[in-house]
């Protein structure tokens, strides 16, 4: 593959053109014909996949401008590593495992730091557990779309609160719809492991989200 | 049984899709137990509010920005290599001024422990030694045979004698007088073969070999080259300090 050396090499915005890269061109096909230095195809697969992965980071890490920027780093390594990718996977798998791994280790990154967002959640004075930040709202609900966006509101935080653990394969599962399968391949796991995870991130959901259901 | 049904029933509708249907089994279960029926309720209900959170786009500047990154990448490159150099080098100065400060304290440590050992051992007064030394001409011609040994009194050195304490063999000991650099004792013609009489020379372990030189007094001069010398079954080693004890032979 060759290096690239201004940005103007890549210019795939402006190449990207239906007639040249149809709908039904296989992940594959576009990651084989980025291998060999075509801009439009690696252009193709990041229109594809960006706001699926920059939604799946988001809602991992509860921050909008950190997965953007992960999101990124998940396709620089998608390029860089293009040689060395393999068809043994479905591409979707692939750059979700990319991500997945990003997104967790940018999770222990806060932990270590001890950086709490201050929308998140806050550390009680006796030291325990970090509990969600969730002051009661008094005001009168003005409409059903308020409700919602602070329905949607506390479940994101609520999610943010569950352990890595339960939190990558209870957002591919109900947030993406991904399948069992897929989800245990990005995981690296066990398929009855990702099942329990999943149900016991519901039950912790659950517990959470008690006051919207 | 009907907890364990209960259970089986549960992981079903866990494992269901949203717009799934359960088995008719599941369904027929649920109609009778209102437990079963509430957590299938309630669980619908928090999957409806999970799936409801949809995709969150991505900016409008992504793309500019990713190509921003990737066409930086090989700079980035060369930036991590030399991160990666910078800590290996600081690495390997950290390992060699830890190895220094061992080797140096360890000396230190050392020279120390030396001296408190010398302090606290005086000097044991050691039986008189024998001395070895060259016969002195006078010594040689008078005495018969000419094999002289050294009054243990006064010792008499010359530059060229070497000191040899007979004492226990440590270090500290063991005082040494080098003479290589200096000349060998002449003897004249008129000494030695004039009165008939012959030089007793004395032999040390540490000497590799001797040299005489011969002159006649004529300018016929030769040089005779004698090797290790043994006696017995010992040997005279080159490097007498370190088997044979020194003395006299």
């Amino acid at each position: 593959m060759e290096t690239l050396t201004t940005i103007d090499e890549l210019g795939f915005a402006p190449a990207l053109q239906e007639d040249m890269l149809e709908d039904t061109t296989s992940d594959h096909a576009l990651l084989e014909a980025t291998r060999t230095g075509d801009q439009d195809a690696f252009a193709e697969l990041v229109s594809r996949y960006r706001n699926q992965i920059t939604s799946y980071i988001y809602r991992m890490t509860n921050d909008y401008d950190g997965a953007v920027d992960l999101a990124q780093e998940t396709f620089v390594r998608v390029y860089r590593a293009a040689d060395r990718y393999q068809r043994s996977y479905a591409f979707s798998t692939y750059i979700y495992r990319i991500a997945t791994n990003l997104a967790i280790s940018e999770l222990r990154k806060r932990k270590r730091r001890k950086l709490i967002s201050l929308t998140g959640f806050f550390l009680p004075g006796d030291g325990g557990e970090p509990k969600e930040l969730n002051p009661p709202d008094c005001r009168p609900l003005q409409d059903s779309e308020l409700v919602d966006t602070e329905r949607r509101n506390a479940v994101q935080r609520a999610i943010s609160t569950l352990p890595e653990k339960y939190r990558a394969p209870l957002i591919l599962r109900d947030v993406d719809g991904r399948s069992y399968d897929e989800i245990a391949k990005i995981l690296e796991t066990s398929e009855g492991t990702v099942k329990s995870r999943i149900s016991r991130a519901r039950g912790f959901l659950r517990e959470k989200m008690r006051a919207y259901l | 049984m009907r907890k364990n049904n209960c259970e089986e029933i549960r992981r079903e509708l866990d494992e269901l899709l949203l717009d799934e249907r359960c088995s008719a089994a599941a369904d027929e279960h649920l109609k009778d137990c209102s437990a079963c029926r509430e957590f299938y309720e309630t669980r619908t209900k928090l999957r409806q509010i999970v799936g409801s959170l949809g995709t969150v786009a991505a900016p409008p500047d992504f793309d500019f920005r990713l190509r921003a990154r990737l066409a930086d990448g090989s700079s980035s490159a060369g930036v991590h290599y030399w991160a990666l150099a910078r800590k290996g080098l600081a690495f390997a100065a950290v390992l060699v001024v830890f190895l220094t400060g061992i080797i140096v304290v360890r000396n230190i440590v050392k020279q120390q422990t030396n001296r408190e050992v010398a302090d606290s051992k005086p000097v044991v007064p050691q039986p008189s030694p024998k001395l070895v030394a060259p016969v002195a001409p006078e010594t040689a011609s008078t005495s018969s045979p000419l094999t002289a040994e050294v009054q243990e009194s006064t010792p008499v050195r010359n530059k060229t004698e070497r000191l040899v304490l007979t004492g226990p063999r440590t270090k500290k000991h063991l005082a040494t007088i080098d003479s290589a650099g200096l000349g060998a004792r002449v003897i004249s013609g008129t000494e030695a073969v004039g009165s008939g009489a012959t030089a007793v020379i004395p032999i040390d372990a540490s000497l590799p070999s001797m040299k005489f030189s011969l002159d006649d007094g004529n300018g016929n001069a030769r040089t005779i080259s004698v090797p290790a010398i043994r006696f017995g079954s010992q040997r005279m080693l080159p490097n007498g300090n370190q088997f044979a004890q020194k003395g006299i032979w």
